[in-house]
C-alpha cells in the first residue's frame, strides 16, 4: 500500500474506531449509571419504611403494624448485599420481636439514618456515571468531527486540488499551450497519473515534431520535384511550340500533326503537375485565401474570355446569363480557376453546336448559387459519386478533347469549401449536365450605374480571333490553349 | 530590345532564344550562369534582364539585388522560374518587375513580356 490509499484507510479506521470504542463505552457506563440511579431510589424506599416503623413505635401504645410492612423487610434482608446495611436492617427484625417499642425505634430510626447514608453513595455514584457517560459521548462526537475534517483536508488538499491542477494542464495542453513537466510529481497515485499525462503529452509532442518534420519534407520534395519535372518540360514544350508554329521553316504536314500530339500530351502533363501541386497546397492548408469584394460579372468575363478559343475548337457556343451587378467575397484567381474548371468541362464534354450557359441565382439559403450547364451526354449515377474524388473521371467518351488529369473537380471542390461554399451536380444521362456551386458572401453591386446589367460577356465564343489573353499569370499552363 | 538572358539550362536557353529572336525580333545575349550575368549586366547596357531564378553561382534575386545595389536601376528585370513556393514568387514580384512560370508557352511569351512591361508596378 502506498501514498494516498494507505493514508485515507488510516484516517478512516482511526476515526472509525474511536468513535466505536468511546460508543460503546458510554453506552456500559449509561447501564452502570442507571443502577446506581435504581439502588438509590431503593434505599429512599427502605428508608420511608424505617421511618414507618419508627413513627409507629413513637406513640403509646404504639400502632401495630401492617403485616405486609413485615413481609416486605423480610424481602429486603434478602436483597440486601453490603454488610453494614443489612446489619442494620437485621437489627431491626430481631428487635421487633422484642416487643421494646424505644429499642424498636431506636433501631429504626438507626435503620434510616444507613439507608440515608446509603442514598447519598448510590446518587453521587450515579452523578459521577452519568458524568462518565456526557463525557464519552462527547470524545465519540469529538472523533467523527475530527475524523470527518481530516477526511476532508485530505480528500480536497491531497487529491481534488492536484487532480483540479491536473485537469487544468490538460485542457492547457488541448489548446497548445503546454507548460509540461510537473515540477515534482508526488510520491502517490496522483503522481503516477502525472507522470503518465507527462509522458503522454511528451510521446504527442515528439509525434507532432515528427509530423512536421515529415510535413516540410513532402513539401520540400514536391517544390524540388515539380521544379525538376517543369525544367525539361520548358524545353519540349517551347521547341514543339517553335515547330509547330512555321517560325523554323515549313514542316511536312504528316511530322505537324505527330507534333501536335506531343504539344497536347505536353500541355496535358503541365497541367497534371500544375493540378497535383495545387492539390498538395490545399490539403497542407497552403493556400490561403486573398478574398476581397470583386465583381462577379468581370470575373465571369474574363473567364470567359479566356476559354474561347477552347470553345471555337471545338465548336461550343458559351452563353452568359444576365443578371443585375453583384460583389463577391473571393479570392479571384481561385474562383476563377473554379469557373474554368467547370467550363471547361461544359465545353470538353459537349457536341459540336450545343450551347454551355452560365447563370447566377439566389438560393433559399441566401447565397449565390451558380450554375453552368451543358448539352452534352449527362453522367451517371454512379460517375456522379465519385467525380470529384481525386484521379476519378466519369466513363471516358469518344471525345479526343476529353483528357483532362483527373483533379480538376476534387480541386474546384477544395476551393469552393475554402470560401465556404458547395459544390455539386445535377445531371441525367442524354439530358446534360448542370454543375453548381454556392458563395455565402456576396452583395448587390452599388457602384455600377442603372444600365449595367447587360450581358457583360455577349457570346464571346462568336469571336474566335481572340487568344486567351497574354498577361503575367503566375500559373499560364493553367489556362486553357486554343486546342 | 537588347536583351539580357541568363539561363542554365542549355535547353531552355535555346529554345527562348529562339522565341525573342525569331518571334519578338529582339537581340539577345545570353549568360549561362549569375556571375557571369551580373558582369555583362554592369558592362554594357539593355533593354531588359530575364533572369533564371535558379542558377550555379549566383540565383537569380542574387543577381537582381545586387545590380540594384550596383546603380542598375532602370532596367526592367523579369524573372524566369519553375519554383512554385508562394514566397519565391512574391520575392521576384517585389524584386523584379515581373514573373514568368516555366513552363511558358513560347508562342506568347513576348506578348506577355510586352504586357509587364506596360504595366506600370510590374506584375
Amino acid at each position: 500500500m502506498r501514498g494516498l490509499r494507505f493514508r485515507l484507510h488510516l484516517i478512516i479506521l482511526v476515526a472509525f474506531s474511536s468513535i466505536v470504542y468511546f460508543s460503546f463505552k458510554a453506552l456500559e457506563l449509561r447501564k452502570d449509571a442507571t443502577q446506581a440511579q435504581h439502588n438509590a431510589v431503593a434505599s429512599l424506599e427502605l428508608r420511608s419504611l424505617a421511618l414507618t416503623v419508627a413513627s409507629s413505635y413513637a406513640s403509646t401504645p404504639p400502632t401495630p403494624l401492617a403485616p405486609t410492612l413485615l413481609e416486605r423487610l423480610g424481602n429486603w434482608r434478602r436483597a440486601i448485599n453490603s454488610a453494614p446495611r443489612r446489619t442494620a436492617l437485621v437489627d431491626l427484625i430481631q428487635s421487633l420481636s422484642m416487643n421494646d417499642a424505644a429499642w424498636i425505634r431506636k433501631r429504626a430510626l438507626l435503620l434510616a439514618e444507613q439507608e440515608q447514608k446509603t442514598y447519598s453513595e448510590f446518587a453521587s455514584e450515579a452523578q459521577h456515571a452519568w458524568q462518565e457517560v456526557e463525557k464519552h459521548a462527547a470524545c465519540a462526537l469529538l472523533a467523527a468531527v475530527i475524523g470527518f475534517l481530516v477526511l476532508n483536508w485530505t480528500v480536497s488538499l491531497r487529491i481534488l486540488r492536484p487532480l483540479d491542477r491536473l485537469s487544468r494542464r490538460m485542457m492547457d495542453f488541448l489548446v497548445d499551450r503546454y507548460s509540461f513537466q510537473f515540477s515534482q510529481p508526488q510520491a502517490n497515485e496522483l503522481g503516477d497519473l502525472q507522470r503518465t499525462f507527462n509522458s503522454l503529452a511528451q510521446r504527442v509532442i515528439n509525434s507532432m515534431d515528427e509530423l512536421k518534420t515529415l510535413d516540410q519534407a513532402k513539401s520540400e520534395f514536391l517544390n524540388i520535384a515539380s521544379h525538376e519535372l517543369r525544367t525539361p518540360l520548358t524545353s519540349i514544350k517551347g521547341s514543339l511550340s517553335l515547330l509547330d508554329s512555321g517560325v523554323m521553316g515549313h514542316i511536312d504536314p504528316n511530322c505537324s500533326r505527330l507534333i501536335k500530339i506531343a504539344e497536347v500530351e505536353t500541355d496535358r502533363l503541365i497541367r497534371l503537375i500544375n493540378d497535383l501541386l495545387d492539390l498538395a497546397k490545399i490539403e497542407a492548408g497552403k493556400l490561403p485565401l486573398a478574398c476581397s469584394w470583386m465583381s462577379w460579372d468581370d470575373l465571369v468575363s474574363k473567364t470567359i474570355e479566356g476559354m474561347t478559343g477552347l470553345a471555337h475548337g471545338a465548336g461550343v457556343n458559351v452563353k452568359v446569363v444576365p443578371a443585375p451587378a453583384l460583389e463577391v467575397f473571393m479570392d479571384r484567381d481561385r474562383i476563377q480557376q473554379v469557373l474554368t474548371n467547370l467550363v471547361s468541362n461544359a465545353i470538353k464534354f459537349s457536341p459540336p453546336g450545343s450551347w454551355v450557359t452560365v447563370d447566377v441565382e439566389r438560393n433559399k439559403h441566401g447565397q449565390l448559387l451558380v450554375h453552368v450547364r451543358d448539352q452534352g451526354q449527362g453522367i451517371s449515377p454512379t460517375d456522379m459519386a465519385m467525380i470529384f474524388q481525386k484521379f476519378r473521371q466519369g466513363s471516358n467518351p469518344d471525345n479526343p478533347l476529353v483528357k483532362g488529369t483527373g483533379l480538376g473537380l476534387a480541386i474546384a471542390k477544395a476551393m469552393v469549401a475554402e470560401h465556404g461554399g458547395d459544390i455539386g451536380v445535377e445531371s441525367e444521362l442524354g439530358e446534360g449536365s448542370a454543375f453548381w456551386f454556392t458563395m455565402p458572401k456576396w452583395r448587390d453591386d452599388e457602384s455600377s450605374s442603372d444600365d449595367s446589367p447587360t450581358d457583360p460577356s455577349p457570346d464571346p465564343s462568336t469571336d474566335p480571333s481572340k487568344d486567351p489573353g497574354p498577361g503575367a499569370s503566375p500559373k499560364p499552363a493553367s489556362k486553357p490553349r486554343a486546342a | 530590345m537588347h536583351v539580357l538572358l541568363a539561363e542554365d539550362d542549355t535547353n531552355i536557353s535555346v529554345v527562348t532564344q529562339l522565341c525573342l529572336e525569331k518571334i519578338g525580333g529582339h537581340s539577345v545575349v545570353l549568360c549561362v550562369d549569375g556571375e557571369s550575368a551580373l558582369e555583362t549586366a554592369l558592362r554594357q547596357p539593355f533593354d531588359l534582364i530575364l533572369l533564371d531564378g535558379m542558377m550555379p553561382k549566383l540565383s537569380g534575386l542574387q543577381v537582381a539585388l545586387q545590380l540594384q545595389s550596383n546603380g542598375v536601376v532602370g532596367t526592367p528585370i523579369i524573372f524566369l522560374s519553375a519554383k512554385t513556393d508562394d514566397k519565391d514568387i512574391s520575392d521576384f514580384l517585389r524584386i523584379g518587375n515581373g514573373y514568368i512560370a516555366k513552363p511558358f508557352d513560347p508562342m506568347t511569351i513576348c506578348a506577355r513580356i510586352d504586357a509587364i512591361l506596360a504595366s506600370p508596378g510590374g506584375t
